[in-house]
């Protein structure tokens, strides 16, 4: 066996016990969630209150990665299945992301913000690819973002390329010129694991950038002084300006 | 005049503690509830004393929910029981895929909040 052969059997079944996992996971985590949403209905102190919310939004969060994870390893296991894109307003499903990751970023203290735009745009995208997405960028804003801050969720149109990028941008942290430049070097390479920061595994922008690859789309980075933006790239829809 | 007799509802999920909170949720909804863990269990019930709805979920202890929902298809008198499935897998999952085997609903057990199982018991017996 070369090593190339031996490294992908690695890989698959890397993945495999990866998915086995996240199947396993998900029923614990269903469970705790409902436990703490049985409690939280109950007569508790607001303290206690606060508490059960906290481990009823980790779940979420956990049971989102796990749904990524499922996700992710049907299309590794079928490479070249066909998705149904469709014409899809980013604004307003930026505007659904944002109300159902509210109660997760007022209990950290922050918010998230949809920036609005005076024409819509329509990009073609697969609706549940692009939510996962664009739910996975939000969810790493909000842990590199600081405390009181707004993490914004811009859509722009790329005129020259033909294509929409949506963005998410936190403000938190600058990321250093090596980490940059290493971030750069593996989105080139993508979909693969992506060291997005320090503390990260790169396992969300590793989803991310196959989920992005499977809609024929790319994902990518830009860095700021305050804080970076994390953004996925479609190709824009032509449906408007046939109207 | 009798009070109207509370709809009995067999609940089939192999997790005890989801089973509990699930069966505690229920009744104080106001209906009946048999447990059974697994598919033999949830046959022999229903032997018993047909339910007027089921609630299954997917990925049980030995046979999935599939081979049960074959064997309630088979036999006439319990084709016509609405079965809710509540099941981790609610995404991999088509409603209109499952409605020929009696599903009328998919719950997904990820993002149910309490009150969705009563509601869906509702929904499906009115």
């Amino acid at each position: 066996m070369n090593t190339g052969a031996k490294g992908s059997e690695m890989n698959a079944q890397g993945v495999t016990s990866l998915t086995a996992a996240a199947h396993e996971l998900k029923s614990p985590l269903a469970l705790v969630r409902q436990l703490a949403l049985r409690l939280d209905a109950g007569d508790v102190s607001d303290q206690q209150r606060r508490l059960l919310r906290q481990i009823t939004l980790t779940s979420e969060r956990a049971l989102r990665l796990t749904s990524d994870l499922t996700r992710s390893a049907r299309l590794n296991d079928m490479p070249d299945a066909l998705f149904e894109l469709e014409p899809i307003n980013p604004e307003q499903l930026c505007r659904d992301i944002a109300d159902e990751l509210a109660p997760l970023f007022e209990a950290h203290g922050r918010s998230l913000k949809v920036s609005p735009r005076t024409h819509p745009l329509l990009l073609v995208a697969n609706r549940d690819l692009l939510r996962r997405i664009l739910m996975n960028f939000s969810d790493n804003a909000l842990y590199y973002s600081e405390p009181g801050t707004a993490v914004h969720m811009q859509i722009k149109a790329l005129k020259k390329s033909g294509t929409i990028r949506v963005g998410i941008r936190d403000f938190g942290p600058a990321l250093s010129s090596d980490m940059w430049r290493g971030l750069q070097k593996k989105l080139k390479h993508s979909p693969q694991a992506v060291h997005a920061r320090p503390q990260s595994s790169g396992l969300g922008l590793y989803i991310a950038g196959q989920f992005a690859e499977a809609m024929q789309g790319t994902i990518g980075a830009t860095r700021h002084r305050d804080g970076a933006t994390f953004y996925v790239e479609l190709q824009a829809s032509r449906q408007l300006s046939l109207l | 005049m009798s009070a109207e007799p509370r709809l009995s509802v067999l609940l089939v999920e192999d997790d005890p503690w989801l089973a509990e909170l699930e069966a505690d949720i229920l009744v104080s909804a106001g209906y009946r509830v048999e447990h059974a863990p697994h598919a033999p269990s949830a046959i022999a019930k229903i032997d018993q004393s047909q339910p007027d709805v089921i609630v299954l979920d997917v990925l049980l202890t030995g046979s999935t929910a599939f081979a049960l929902l074959h064997e309630l298809q088979s036999y006439g008198d319990t084709k016509g029981v609405p079965i809710i499935l509540c099941t981790n897998m609610a995404e991999t999952l088509r409603l209109d895929d499952l409605a020929p085997y009696g599903v009328r609903r998919i719950i997904d057990k990820t993002t149910m909040q309490p009150d969705d199982l009563p509601a869906a018991i509702k929904g499906v017996t009115v």
